[in-house]
């Protein structure tokens, strides 16, 4: 099973929107109060409708009906300024709480380990960092305010009902326990219910998105009815997710409607039944009806956000929860004596219990190139990551200087070893940006040459219409994958640290290309220790020291000529690239 | 409700997004006269309820009649349950409705796409066909499902007019005019904010882009630094989509605050003049109190009615999107009239003069690795070519028949997700030996190992899980499954180590006896162990022989495989 990122627990959600509560107090205060105003200000119509009412029904005079819908006015304008001031303050502090939240989770993500990451998927940090932030952004900027107004108005309103007359009380007391019910019963199952929806809809996206992605596969392999099956099952189980939900809202939308309901017929009832008997007046019982109508909107609002803010809290906890990925690099704050790294009986593993690597000693020799060649899953990368203080060991231990390379803080590791790999992520941003990532000030433009120069990429950045500041990757302008590797060397070249660990880190561009790039970059990094992990043999011909990893283990090292003279599996696989006889040396 | 998915989605009409949308309602047309019937009972029910509380106060609650009282209350009550319980009718209908042309639109895409096949991608970006899935789906079932309410909103306003002409004329058109205005005024200040809305959108967009591409290239970032780089960048683009927020939020403010201050004035001037009228005697209290009730209820079915226009707009633009894809044709197709299938295998391209013997591994080697892309397109017929099997030619023979004769696994084929079992073997054989002996051919063993349950292990989406190198070998493996008659393997090893290519090359060799397989390739270790090879110049094969006589005579070869080692030393 994968393991999946941890998800923060509900009181840690809690404390965490108290904190925030308490970093901005006064907009807060400043908020609720202008609300609190705007809503009393609304509650005035009703009672002077119920007052108009009454005098009509007696008799009254044409200026006093003026006058009352002045008063009304009045009201109506002051209710508007305040709605108005209360929104933008509400909706201002919302954005800053959103962007602190999502600036933190950043941050928080940059620093999880790379193992972590990898066990859970990229997908799921993906999700996070875009779905997750999203639906916070809609539960803060509307589901969060909605609901504390509509809190506010419901309290107010209730207020205003039971100054009408105490006995308003009853007829709202019968809706409430309809209501509780039946919202209770629906919450507790829709939070499940939307999620297996939405889902299913992510499943559909991506079955969709691989058939068009895949199409000339499907094509060649006949694979059409096979790809319908499966969009057709995908459609049966967001089906059967829509049906449920269904079936939640046609229990709970009719028993709602039956809470409001309820009290606006008992309220005209009962304030009918006392009116006759002289306990009320027409004026009140028409402002009670009226009030508790008004009631109905905003007590909908809280009802319908619920949901809303729950799927806002659990995208808040898994934004949350990133947090709480513990670190797998400790600082000890010693500093290494020396530059040489040496691996000593060293252990790994991915999955408990399965080891990739069974005890491999290594020591890089200063200034030396060592190329490291091995089949498919013996574990070469493992050992490059682990030689770059990527990882720590499982057992043994990785060094430089004799301190522990994952005792070292990120900033300092990056001075004495860098790994690049044939993952050619380019960063969207101009080349400038993609090349200076590892350095702290500025580079100018000839340092920036220099490195491509050494990559052999200034050829074509030169030819660029916008040169450094040309904007590539997603959205950008395409570069090929070559080229994507050639910006990641010269990164690695700008970084300078001493050690420098390349997994395939020339493996997609042209061969012949390759070997040229290799040269003019060795040249450039001459005094510099490189371990090279390569599976086209030309690489460790041209280097110092060739080390055979077979089944976690380094199983042969030495230069080329001694390697293919010892006869073992490395002088082999030589005579095979080969051919016997062809192009060899003898 | 219908069984979903549809056993057959039908064929749509194509002639216009409009005749798409009527195509989507015109197939399920019961359920959408359930909507509408239901959809005005509803809305009608909530119409009369103000005019109901109204009569309750005049000849109830002011005349002190509990008898007309207790009537006009269960009336009261009764609209309210016909209400509650045709709304949740309505609702089910609308779903129904809704899902109904969001699945058959998606089921129409997506066999459109499988019908399409390699002709897919050259004529539509691949976002485009799944932001149809994604987006305009629901744009299309949204604008069927506002189809129902939006009539009961237009028999409802009838409704309410007839009420409220009845009671005062002067006071109902008043309110019949008015109202509509009211809406007209909001207008202005609704495009200035979805503006602004949208560029905060679009930048809130552009943020998530910018947080997934630093998840994204995390490890790169690992390996080599710059974390502190890219954390400053994005508060900085945070801090700007907060200003952009900001700017929205001062006109959602000032467009929420003019929702209650025009339709409140509204109120205001109507309470006023109900008020001198009932004061005159021409209408009741009650009738005052309903007129209360219909000026602020009358704003619901007249957004109803805005919002449908708005979705059926969306739903047009939708529409054209879906259409254009579904109007798409495949660029190859077989013939009217078939010839039937050849026994041998022997295939020939005329233009290459590129031979592939029955029963033999042959390698064809090209110094322009693109024209032996276009020759291994032309020998699966994924372009047009004079290429014939046996003598006769592909164009000549049913498409579906050369896919299963020929199968050409490129190096942009993809694995897909589900069970590892069903993905490798796609034709549903069952037999796992069968499987075993391609993975082990493909020497892909340890892409099993590492999974846990082995062939009972999901694939994930593209097959990310795996390495390049496993991912290719998995390729290989499944394409060897196939067991076609001619397999033609474009760069089958490039992302595999020397160790495992070698491997692979031997055992393919054996695996693949006594049946025509190509092999694209520019590997010596693979070329080492072929029947043949063909080495193409310019688009023509210009030599033939074994890999060991091709290098000894011809220098272009050599230069070719040997990756220009020869030159240097």
């Amino acid at each position: 099973m994968r393991e999946i990122l941890p998800v923060a627990d509900a009181p840690d959600v809690r404390r965490y929107a108290r904190r925030i509560a308490r970093r901005h107090p006064r907009e807060l205060g400043a908020s609720l109060g202008l609300h609190a105003l705007a809503a009393i200000a609304g509650l005035a119509a009703p009672r002077l409708l119920g007052s108009l009412v009454e005098e009509v029904a007696h008799g009254t005079t044409r200026s006093h009906i003026d006058t009352i819908a002045l008063v009304i006015a009045v009201f109506l304008l002051a209710q508007t300024v305040l709605t108005r001031f209360a929104r933008y303050l509400s909706f201002r502090l919302g954005e800053k709480v959103l962007a602190d939240l999502r600036e933190d989770f950043v941050e928080q993500a940059l620093a999880l380990p790379v193992s972590t990451v990898e066990r859970a998927g990229t997908g799921d940090l993906l999700t996070r960092a875009s779905r997750d932030v999203d639906a916070l952004g809609w539960s803060v900027r509307f589901a969060v305010p909605e609901t504390l107004i509509a809190i506010i108005t419901t309290l107010f309103t209730v207020a205003a009902a039971l100054l009408v007359g105490a006995w308003v009380a009853v007829p709202l007391v019968l809706g409430v326990p309809i209501l509780w019910a039946g919202t209770r019963w629906y919450l507790a199952r829709a939070k499940a219910g939307y999620l297996r929806e939405n889902a299913s809809y992510a499943e559909i996206n991506a079955t969709l998105a691989e058939t068009v992605e895949g199409a000339r596969t499907v094509d060649a392999l006949r694979l059409g009815p096979r790809r319908q099956t499966r969009i057709d099952a995908d459609i049966a189980e967001s089906y059967a997710a829509e049906r449920y939900t269904l079936f939640l809202r046609t229990v709970w939308f009719p028993v709602v409607e039956t809470g409001y309901l309820i009290p606006t017929v008992a309220t005209l009832l009962i304030g009918g039944w006392l009116h006759t008997r002289g306990y009320a007046s027409l004026g009140e019982v028409t402002a009670a009806t009226l009030y508790v109508q008004q009631l109905i909107d905003p007590v909908d609002r809280i009802i319908s956000w619920l949901d809303e803010l729950q799927v806002g809290g659990a995208s808040l906890a898994r934004l949350l929860g990133v947090a709480q990925v513990p670190d797998d690099r400790t600082p000890t704050g010693r500093e290494p004596v020396h530059a040489e790294i040496q691996a000593a009986d060293v252990r790994f593993s991915y999955l408990e219990g399965r080891d990739v690597l069974h005890g491999v000693d290594l020591q890089l020799r200063p200034g030396e190139r060592l190329a490291m060649v091995g089949p498919s899953g013996a574990g070469k990368s493992t050992l490059g990551r682990l030689l770059a203080g990527i990882h720590p060991p499982r057992t043994g231990e990785v060094t430089v200087g004799d301190v522990g390379l994952t005792e070292l803080p990120l900033d300092d590791l990056r001075g004495h070893v860098a790994l690049v790999t044939q993952e050619h992520h380019v960063f969207v941003g101009t080349l400038r940006d993609n090349l200076a990532l590892a350095l702290d000030q500025a580079a100018d433009d000839d340092t920036l040459r220099c490195a491509l120069e050494a990559v052999d990429a200034w050829e074509w950045v030169a030819a660029l219409p916008g040169g450094f500041d040309t904007r590539v990757g997603s959205g950008g302008r395409p570069l090929t994958p070559a080229q994507a590797q050639q910006i990641a060397l010269a990164r690695l070249v700008l970084a300078d640290p001493h050690t420098l660990v390349l997994d395939e880190a020339t493996s997609l561009i042209d061969p012949r290309a390759a070997r040229h790039l290799e040269r003019s970059l060795g040249a450039v990094l001459s005094g510099r220790t490189v371990v090279a992990i390569a599976h086209r043999l030309h690489t460790a011909h041209d280097a110092d020291r060739v080390a055979v990893v077979e089944d976690g283990k380094v199983s042969e090292i030495g230069s080329h000529d001694d390697l293919v003279a010892a006869d073992g599996s490395y002088s082999a696989l030589w005579q095979s690239w080969h051919g016997d006889g062809v192009g060899s040396r003898g | 409700m219908k069984d979903l998915p549809l056993a057959d989605p039908g064929t749509p009409d194509l002639r216009s997004p409009g005749r798409y949308l009527l195509f989507c309602m015109r197939a399920q047309a019961g359920a959408l006269s359930g909507a509408i019937a239901f959809g005005i009972a509803w809305m009608v029910a909530q119409a009369v309820m103000p005019a109901l509380i109204g009569r309750a106060i005049d000849q109830g609650v002011a005349a002190k009649d509990t008898g007309r009282l207790a009537y006009w209350a269960l009336l009261l009550l009764a609209a309210g349950i016909v209400q509650a319980v045709t709304g949740v009718i309505r609702h089910r209908f609308s779903v129904s409705l809704w899902l109904n042309a969001a699945y058959r639109t998606v089921q129409l895409v997506s066999r459109k796409a499988a019908q399409l096949g390699a002709t897919l991608p050259k004529r539509v970006a691949t976002g485009e066909v799944v932001s149809v899935g994604a987006n305009d789906v629901a744009h299309i079932g949204n604008s069927v499902d506002a189809l129902g309410r939006a009539a009961g909103a237009l028999v409802s306003f009838l409704v309410v007019a007839a009420i409220m002409l009845s009671a005062s004329r002067p006071l109902g058109l008043i309110v019949l005019i008015g109202v509509p205005l009211l809406l007209i005024a909001i207008g202005p200040l609704l495009k200035p904010l979805q503006q602004r809305n949208l560029a905060a959108r679009e930048m809130q967009g552009e943020l998530n882009n910018l947080a997934s591409d630093i998840v994204g290239g995390l490890r790169v970032l690992r390996g080599i630094g710059g974390e502190e780089v890219f954390h400053r960048r994005y508060q900085v683009e945070s801090q700007r989509v907060r200003a952009a927020g900001v700017l929205v939020a001062r006109l959602q403010s000032l467009l929420d605050a003019f929702q209650i201050l025009l339709p409140g004035i509204f109120v205001v001037f109507v309470v006023w003049l109900g008020a001198r009228f009932a004061a005159q005697g021409r209408i009741s209290p009650g009738e005052l109190v309903a007129f209360y009730g219909y000026a602020a209820f009358l704003v619901l079915p007249l957004r109803t009615a805005t919002e449908f226009a708005n979705k059926l707009i969306r739903a047009r633009v939708a529409a054209g999107r879906v259409i254009a894809v579904l109007r798409l044709q495949p660029e190859i197709t077989g013939p009217a009239d078939p010839v039937p299938a050849p026994r041998g295998n022997t295939l020939v391209d005329a233009a290459s003069g590129f031979v592939a013997t029955e029963g033999q591994l042959t390698a064809l080697v090209s110094d322009d690795p693109d024209e032996a892309v276009a020759i291994a397109d032309r020998l699966g017929r994924f372009a047009d070519g004079d290429v014939t099997l046996a003598g006769v030619p592909l164009a000549a023979l049913d498409l579906d028949t050369v896919r299963r004769r020929i199968v050409v696994s490129d190096t942009a084929s993809t694995l897909f997700s589900g069970r590892l079992r069903d993905e490798l073997d796609i034709s549903g054989s069952g037999a796992t030996a069968v499987l075993d002996r391609a993975v082990h051919t493909a020497s892909a063993e340890d892409a099993l190992q590492a999974l846990p349950g082995g062939l009972e292990a999901r694939v994930e989406e593209r097959g990310r899980s795996f390495s390049g190198g496993q991912r290719q070998r998995l390729v290989l493996a499944r394409a060897l499954v196939t067991a076609p008659d001619v397999l033609v393997l474009v760069e089958p090893t490039s992302a595999v180590d020397a160790h495992t290519e070698a491997r692979i090359a031997d055992r393919l060799r054996s695996a693949r006896s006594g049946r025509t397989t190509v092999v694209v390739t520019g590997s010596p270790l693979l070329l080492d162990r072929v029947d043949r090879v063909a080495f193409v110049c310019g688009g023509e094969v210009v030599a033939v022989g074994s890999h060991r006589e091709l290098v000894a005579s011809v220098p272009a070869y050599r230069r070719t495989v040997t990756r220009g080692e020869e030159d240097e030393r």
